[in-house]
């Protein structure tokens, strides 16, 4: 094949795994604080983060594979899974080679989740907080199409993935202020103003939550 | 700090020489000794065997039978080639419950007794007395352990926060791992996966007083029917007792007299059912057939037709409101839920706050919808929980309702019976909170 549509799709599959991960990493954290997403019940952000999830590592895969297997610049087979034993670039396609390594553990503990125990993978887990910032690093320096720093449009994309990662991981850390507690919820209800019986049909408790769902568990 | 414990009037209605587990003055080991005689050294498939004989089931509340607990102990243990734990829980967290604390306080060798003989059982190596912080129990426990030299299994007391859910299983194993005093969802059973991990054996404390007298006087003793249990019971503004007395006895004999005369009686605690006293011109041996209950009424389960629980009976008179007793009640179990599950953190508190509403007596057009309301969230909450706190909030929230219905509609027209006057029952703690 011709070795310039190779490196394109190499480039290209290597933008699309930025936004899928991204997702993923948003929607991973919203799991955890229980996000609802509108118009889904709430166990669709859990199927979605997975889904998303194994969609990113195909192109990941492609990605590798055409950046191994394009001419234009020497990657070899080792490079993709060793560390900086690449002798193009060695440094940045090494913090990618280590996002992929990172990643592989997450992916692979989570296949592998029922057997592991909830501890074991929830430690392996936390690695795609460290996969992630490093994919984008490689990507940074690498992802202009030309094997250069990036610029224009795909920096503007880059700094958009990084704002939602940073935003979600805020609300991560500021939802523990922002969760309810049987006092809260029943100063809410007790208030005057509280109609606690409208809106027949939606059960909605005063919090907004509705009464058979919401909590920690 | 040693804080005084058990404001509260102990006595017995047993007659006779028959074993008791209260006696009516607090024991040292050599008095306790002297009464009761030592610990039979019995092997511990013998223990199993002789709590099986006797139908000894747990008086937690749960009523979980004892021998099969202890077996599914052991064999977790045998399989697993871990010791197993026991803890004995005598950790109430129920502010209107007192019977485990006079037991902990006048027979705390009467429980070490039950505890030595539930670790011969399982095998076990290390066991936990847990009991109430800031209650002086664990002084009590300490002392009363240390005159125990010999004692098969080495024991540590532990204080729990006295908060209602505190004395939960999954929440007390919780805290003797180093976590918080809240149930969990177990993917494997406390009997399997307990204190640190190990196989443990947790009993309330008065079922580990039951086996130690089943030790001394034989399981035949036990069904005879000259068994006695305890039970807290409140009488209008009387201080609460802690009554000892056989099972099956009559409500009248068990909360006295008033009886009679009284609105309703309250079963099983705050996790229980409130029942209507039939009135005085009405048969006096009312049955549970038609929800009412009256003096003769025995004090059993089949009897009242609703659980005992751990064994607390609150009888209201005429002069006092239902609607405001329940209402205090479901307030302070909406604050004494974990906030861990939606159902409980979402369901309680707009329970609560329903009920709350229908307390304060004022003219209001939607008593209909309130009731509808409150019956579809008590079905909402129901079995959603880690734990039974939702079910039990639930089921009083309904039997109130039931109960105190001609109550509910004198609210809705503006009047109360007990205008003002607040209520009678204890819901203290979770203001002073832990």
């Amino acid at each position: 094949m011709d070795s310039a549509v190779m490196w394109y799709a190499g480039q290209a599959t290597g933008i699309v795994s930025l936004v899928l991960f991204t997702l993923v990493m948003a929607l991973g954290i919203g799991v955890r604080e229980r996000t609802r997403i509108p118009g889904m019940p709430r166990l669709a952000t859990v199927a979605l983060h997975r889904s998303l999830s194994l969609l990113a590592v195909v192109f990941m895969t492609v990605h590798i594979v055409t950046a191994v297997a394009d001419s234009y610049v020497n990657i070899s087979p080792l490079a993709a899974l060793v560390p900086f034993s690449s002798s193009y670039r060695p440094l940045w396609v090494g913090l990618g080679t280590v996002a992929v390594d990172l990643m592989l553990a997450v992916v692979a503990t989570s296949l592998l989740r029922a057997r592991l125990g909830r501890r074991a993978w929830r430690a392996v887990h936390w690695l795609a907080y460290a996969s992630w910032p490093v994919a984008v690093l490689h990507g940074v320096k690498l992802g202009n199409g030309t094997g250069h720093l990036m610029s224009g449009w795909m920096l503007w994309l880059t700094a958009g993935c990084v704002g939602s990662v940073l935003a979600a991981i805020l609300y991560r850390v500021t939802a523990a202020r922002r969760r309810s507690t049987p006092d809260s919820v029943l100063t809410a209800a007790e208030a005057p103003t509280a109609d606690w019986h409208a809106a027949p049909g939606r059960h909605r408790a005063v919090s907004g939550a509705p009464i058979g769902e919401g909590g920690r568990r | 700090m040693r804080t005084t414990v058990l404001p509260t009037d102990v006595r017995s209605l047993v007659s006779g020489t028959s074993p008791r587990l209260l006696p009516l003055e607090p024991l040292d080991f050599s008095a306790h000794r002297a009464l009761y005689g030592s610990t039979p050294r019995i092997d511990g498939a013998r223990v199993i065997e002789m709590a099986d004989r006797a139908g000894l089931t747990g008086q937690g509340g749960a009523g979980f039978p004892v021998h099969r607990k202890m077996a599914a102990v052991r064999e977790a243990a045998e399989r697993t080639g871990r010791r197993a734990v026991v803890v004995a829980n005598g950790s109430e967290g129920e502010p209107a419950s007192a019977k485990d604390k006079a037991l902990l306080w006048h027979s705390p060798h009467l429980v070490l007794d039950g505890v030595e003989l539930a670790a011969t059982a399982v095998g076990a190596s290390r066991a936990f007395v847990a009991v109430e912080a800031h209650s002086g129990l664990r002084w009590r426990l300490r002392t009363a352990s240390e005159q125990r030299a010999g004692s098969r299994v080495p024991v540590t007391i532990v204080e729990v926060p006295p908060r209602f859910l505190s004395g939960q299983e999954t929440a007390l194993v919780s805290l003797l791992n180093g976590g918080p005093a809240k149930p969990r969802f177990q993917a494997r059973p406390v009997f399997e996966d307990g204190v640190d991990g190990a196989p443990t054996l947790l009993h309330n404390v008065e079922t580990l007083a039951h086996l130690a007298l089943i030790a001394r006087h034989g399981p035949a003793w036990y069904r005879s029917g000259a068994t006695t249990t305890l039970f807290t019971v409140h009488r209008g503004d009387a201080a609460p007792a802690v009554v000892e007395a056989s099972p099956g006895l009559s409500l009248e004999r068990l909360a006295g007299p008033g009886v009679a005369d009284a609105q309703a009686v309250l079963v099983g605690g705050y996790h229980g059912s409130w029942l209507p006293v039939a009135s005085a011109s009405g048969s006096p041996r009312a049955t549970p057939a038609d929800g009412r209950v009256g003096p003769a009424t025995p004090v059993t389960a089949e009897g009242l037709g609703v659980p005992l629980g751990a064994g607390m009976i609150a009888v209201l008179p005429q002069d006092r409101c239902g609607i405001v007793e329940t209402a205090a009640i479901l307030r302070f179990l909406a604050l004494e839920s974990a906030g861990q599950c939606g159902p409980c953190l979402n369901g309680l508190p707009r329970i609560a706050a329903a009920f709350g509403a229908l307390a304060r007596p004022a003219p209001r057009a939607d008593l209909v919808r309130v009731r509808e309301s409150l019956s579809r969230w008590a079905g909402l909450v129901t079995g959603r929980g880690a734990c039974r706190h939702p079910d039990g909030s639930a089921r009083l929230a309904l039997s109130a309702l039931t109960t105190f219905a001609a109550e509910a509609d004198a609210h809705a027209h503006g009047r109360c019976r007990a205008p003002g006057r607040p209520p009678m029952l204890p819901t203290g703690t979770a203001e002073q909170g832990a």
